[in-house]
């Protein structure tokens, strides 16, 4: 256990990169999910086949397979290298922003049309129903949705250690080869992982109840 | 400049089908043993003994937490330093069956939770059996509220079972790989492996679908969502 522990400040920096690159692909995801669900309720056929599409295809594709294709698929075939956190960035984005799309359309359509003909009828202008009567309604259904989607994120971030990026698991694996401690060292990123998503679901609560959004 | 030709991996399709059972076989014995484990795992989680409810707690909420991809990992470097070396084949399906097996519970304790106890006292009451309780009143009602998040279930087995290729599993994903690493078209190798993932997983959806309409057939039409 001593010989994996002297590489602790490894360990707490691939901690925090993990960390910075599932919120990263959180964001990232929500602004592009949230485009993506809010076609999905567009009236266009087009939008919302393409909308339908988009998901299925990125929940219908092993993570693993995306951060591979988006590493070296690009870099042999349309020569875009990109880096190891570029790609893995990319990888989670796309798996994020497909679960989000879920999420987003599932709030919005929580807020009912009832509330939505009321608003036009009360002449507001569609964006205005949107800015004032739909999404503040809609964000608050999506709190614990969108810590799930984060859970999901980060746990998908192991994935990008086969690309060779620096996170936690990859980090771990190069202490396990240095150190032949494989159990221990594998247990340390377990634990990491577990305080990590316990955290994560602890504040993704403490959200909810602070704005009063508990129903 | 890049010319994109399917042809160029042309080569390798006659290993595909064996690579395609591999990863079949994975996904099918996972599905298997973690419905075995979710069945455990459903009743210790609605036992009336504290010590099962607990473990059954502590079960879900690790294996739910820990990336699948750990998992594999402690069960076949982490499990072989500590002396007990085990295939990888072995190692994946232990890991998947055991990631499987929490989601499992969690669905089959949702489907228990949702038919009222008063069901069971009234199917009681027709002096039914514990088995007719179970084959007439609570599977009929529980299968169409787990069949959905069921199939979800299966596709993200499907999916997760890919990470069995680094471990050494020669399933689809190792056949990208190879045919990346071997021939540098790595776009064909990915579409060609993305199609048959795509497939897989919305081959189950489709029967979902299938099953759901079935499903709702024989329902009573005042009791249709």
């Amino acid at each position: 256990m001593s010989a994996v522990l002297t590489f602790w400040p490894a360990i707490v920096k691939a901690t925090l990169t993990t960390l910075w690159i599932s919120w990263l692909a959180l964001v990232l995801g929500g602004i592009v999910g949230a485009v993506i669900g809010h076609a999905r309720l567009s009236r266009r056929r087009v939008l919302r086949w393409s909308a339908v599409a988009y998901t299925e295809l990125f929940r219908s594709i092993p993570p693993l397979l995306l951060f591979a294709g988006c590493y070296y698929g690009l870099a042999y075939t349309l020569e875009i290298r990109l880096s190891p956190f570029a790609a893995a960035t990319l990888a989670l984005t796309l798996v994020a922003s497909s679960l989000m799309s879920e999420v987003v359309r599932a709030a919005i359509e929580s807020v009912g049309r009832g509330q939505r003909l009321a608003a036009l009828a009360s002449a507001m202008r569609p964006l205005q129903v949107m800015r004032y009567v739909v999404w503040p309604q809609a964000v608050r259904v999506m709190v614990p949705a969108a810590t799930g989607v984060y859970i999901t994120t980060l746990k998908d971030s192991s994935v990008a250690s086969v690309i060779g990026y620096l996170e936690l698991t990859r980090t771990t694996l190069l202490v396990r080869e240095t150190t032949g401690k494989s159990f221990e060292a594998l247990l340390i990123a377990a634990l990491i992982y577990l305080a990590l998503t316990y955290a994560i679901s602890w504040l993704g609560a403490l959200v909810e109840r602070k704005f009063h959004f508990v129903h | 400049m890049y010319q994109f030709t399917i042809e160029a991996i042309a080569s390798y399709f006659g290993k595909l089908p064996l690579a395609i059972a591999h990863t079949l076989e994975l996904s099918i014995l996972t599905i298997l043993l973690g419905l075995v484990l979710g069945i455990g795992g459903a009743l210790c989680r609605t036992s009336r003994a504290p010590v099962l409810r607990l473990l059954g707690r502590v079960y879900v909420e690790l294996l739910r937490n820990l990336p699948l991809l750990i998992v594999i990992y402690l069960v076949y470097f982490g499990l072989a330093q500590l002396g007990l070396r085990i295939g990888n084949f072995e190692s994946a399906l232990i890991a998947l069956t055991l990631n499987t097996g929490a989601y499992m519970t969690e669905v089959l304790r949702g489907g228990l939770a949702a038919i009222d106890r008063g069901q069971y006292l009234a199917a009681r009451a027709q002096a039914m059996s514990t088995v007719q309780v179970y084959r007439y009143v609570v599977f009929p009602q529980m299968f169409r509220i787990i069949y959905a998040p069921l199939g979800n279930l299966f596709i993200s087995v499907v999916l997760g079972s890919s990470l069995a290729s680094v471990i050494g599993v020669e399933d689809v994903m190792t056949w990208v790989h190879i045919v990346g690493n071997e021939s540098f078209r790595y776009l064909e190798a990915f579409l060609v492996g993305g199609a048959v993932y795509v497939s897989l997983a919305q081959l189950i959806n489709l029967s979902r679908l299938l099953v759901g309409r079935a499903l709702l057939r024989h329902q009573a039409p005042g009791a249709r969502a």
